[in-house]
């Protein structure tokens, strides 16, 4: 299903705007490289100009995939053909089963995914996207969103519309996507499997989940657990249930709603948990780009000083602390900087530092026993700071055993230089306080995974 | 609906899994509550017991501070006249402890995780302040420790490292004794109090 070598379209058509229409140009565009079967009953000789069929029966072909996209009360018997001819897999695109109450199609496609042993997504979902292999069932015209670069983050969501809009975000952040899976309804492949999928599959270093529900509690919760041993899973919940909705007799039962049992779940097995979509890319460029640390003491070197001040209320917001540098950095410190440079974090290095300033503080603060992270706040509209100071980030954010983030505030100046920063695996923050929570997010996660020994 | 287990049922059950509970007896007459209240030296506390009436203080169905056989005597009839529109009813006469920090530990069975459990301030702050922390049972040693830093008023009910992993062993008990008995639907221990240097349930809810 992920990465198809043949992919049959059910519902493919000529007629532009169609789903189905979309879904075979995007394969096209994307210069997906397999073998593609367009099928519509209508018996179209050619759809976008190639050979068409009336049915997947008439494919005398391996099929890897097929993605049907036609009316719900069509896709029971396209289901069934896709049985019988072998079929290995099938994403359902089609809506109008259980979200709008028929629970009998949706029993019935299940019952047929499982008759054929043929792993099913959806429906009423978007598919997935395996940039990798270039296969893509979206159904959304390739020019409205942007498709991310390849990467380490793999994005799993319930819902199309939260997929949709964070794949076009993530496009635009400095990461890039391993696969985008919208599983819809979950009538046959459920969030258990998917994150079983993506915590064995190589290409995904990152997992982020947008979830409105699971179905088997239990087996979720042992399959986070097996997880996020390996990786971080970042996790965003919609639905929310108010605490004692449903008739509560206890104290207990009417301050611990639904909503408290996953952030509970979330908490104890080593999740991130987001509150927002912001929030999931903010921890997400962190988690997949910086190293691992259990340590809380983060040092903060800035070319402005009230910033700093704000960069060191953010961590203590967020439970980290600001460490007193060792004698012997102060003191090498002290040789290297003008004396408008007063030793001790947050460092200020005022604001003509220029690149040669920022690498000697970074080379001194980077090293210190003391920190066991680092958070540079670079203000590019300072005279000192251009290219050669991001080059100087990148070279300590890439290079540092210790993680790394970057705050920089600004306009199209300040924008140019993140994505040069962001784009060569440092993450880029546009305050303070993202950058901060995304550290602790990071740290914590990390602290998760020495209490479980996999660090 | 929900079952309410029987009070003295309940604390058999906590004895079991080792959680302390209030020294606790059914009275049946003001004699016994005299019996009761010399036997414990020291003031007594009578509650009458109503699956009709959820919240006792606000029925007016508890009897606070009953420090001479003569108070206690008299209770026994008071509640026996205010429970009469619970009927039915029991009387329970329990020991009196002296405390200022409340606790709430308590548990449910969520459809979609199995059983969860709480740890929060208890008492009249638990809907006031929301200070609580919740999760899956069965709970690790860390877990225990990492709900009670989870509260704001984690140093008001843990003051020290004695309490603090007293409290972490009562969270384990109360963790196994809901993962252990499938059939726990809800579980209150609201409050727990420190008598002496442990915390002890004062009031029992068990919901079948």
């Amino acid at each position: 299903m992920m990465h198809p070598r043949s992919v049959a379209i059910i519902g493919a058509s000529n007629t532009r705007g169609k789903v189905g229409h979309i879904i075979l140009q995007n394969y096209l565009d994307a210069g997906f490289d397999g073998k593609l079967y367009p099928v519509n009953i209508k018996g179209d000789k050619q759809i976008l100009g190639i050979k068409a069929y009336k049915s997947v029966l008439g494919i005398k072909a391996n099929i890897d995939l097929a993605v049907i996209a036609i009316p719900a009360e069509g896709v029971p018997m396209a289901m069934e053909q896709c049985g019988k001819a072998g079929v290995k897999s099938t994403i359902v695109v089609s809506g109008g089963f259980s979200e709008v109450g028929a629970t009998d199609l949706q029993d019935r496609l299940a019952a047929i995914a499982k008759k054929y042993n043929m792993p099913t997504l959806g429906p009423n979902c978007l598919g997935v996207m395996d940039p990798r292999s270039r296969s893509d069932t979206l159904f959304l015209p390739s020019f409205k969103l942007d498709k991310p670069r390849i990467g380490g983050v793999s994005f799993a969501a319930q819902s199309g519309a939260v997929g949709s809009t964070v794949l076009d975000l993530i496009s635009n952040e400095g990461f890039g996507l391993a696969r985008f899976i919208s599983y819809g309804n979950a009538a046959v492949v459920d969030e258990v499997d998917i994150l079983h999928y993506l915590a064995n599959d190589k290409d995904t270093k990152v997992i982020v989940f947008y979830i409105e529900g699971v179905k088997r509690g239990r087996e979720f919760i042992e399959m986070v657990k097996r997880t996020t041993r390996v990786k971080p899973v970042i996790v965003i919940k919609g639905g929310t249930t108010p605490a004692g909705a449903t008739a509560a007799h206890s104290h207990t039962a009417a301050l611990a709603g639904s909503n408290e049992a996953y952030s509970a779940v979330f908490r104890q097995f080593g999740v991130v948990q987001a509150d927002d979509i912001s929030d999931v890319l903010h921890y997400a460029k962190v988690l997949d780009t910086q190293p691992a640390t259990t340590g809380n003491r983060v040092a903060i070197i800035t070319n402005g000083g009230g910033t700093g001040v704000l960069a060191t209320d953010a961590l203590y917001r967020n439970g980290l602390v600001l460490p007193e540098l060792s004698k012997e950095s102060k003191e090498t410190l002290k040789r290297m900087m003008p004396s408008t440079v007063n030793i001790t974090l947050p460092l200020d290095l005022v604001g003509d530092a220029d690149d040669k300033r920022f690498s000697d503080a970074l080379g001194v603060v980077s090293a210190d026993p003391n920190v066991d992270a680092l958070m540079v706040i670079a203000l590019f509209q300072t005279p000192g700071a251009d290219s050669r100071v991001a080059e100087t980030l990148i070279h300590y954010g890439t290079q540092s055993p210790k993680p790394l983030v970057v705050v920089s505030i600004g306009g199209s100046y300040t924008l140019a230089h993140k994505n040069m920063i962001e784009s060569s695996g440092v993450p880029v923050y546009d305050s303070p306080g993202s950058a901060a929570s995304s550290l602790a997010a990071l740290i914590r996660y990390g602290q998760y995974r020495h209490r479980v020994g996999t660090l | 609906m929900a079952e309410l287990m029987d009070y003295m049922e309940a604390n058999r059950l906590l004895k079991r899994y080792g959680i302390s509970a209030v020294e606790s007896s059914y009275v049946k007459s003001p004699t016994d509550a005299i019996s009761f209240f010399r036997y414990v030296k020291s003031p007594i506390v009578m509650k009458a017991i109503s699956e009709k009436a959820l919240h006792k203080s606000r029925s007016g169905l508890v009897m606070l501070n009953l420090d001479t056989a003569e108070k206690a005597r008299r209770a026994y009839d008071e509640l026996s006249k205010r429970a009469a529109k619970f009927k039915p009813y029991r009387i329970l006469a329990q020991k009196m402890l002296p405390h200022d920090v409340e606790i709430i530990v308590g548990g449910r069975e969520d459809p979609q995780f199995g059983k969860i459990m709480l740890l929060g301030l208890g008492g009249i702050y638990v809907e006031a302040f929301r200070d609580f922390a919740v999760r899956v049972c069965p709970i690790t040693d860390f877990d225990a420790g990492d709900m009670i830093d989870q509260l704001r008023a984690s140093h008001i009910i843990a003051k020290d490292e004695q309490s603090r992993s007293m409290l972490k062993g009562v969270l384990m008990r109360v963790s196994k004794m809901l993962y252990n008995n499938g059939s726990i639907g809800e579980l209150d221990l609201n409050p727990m109090v420190m008598d002496g240097k442990r915390y002890v349930a004062v009031d029992i809810r068990v919901l079948k």
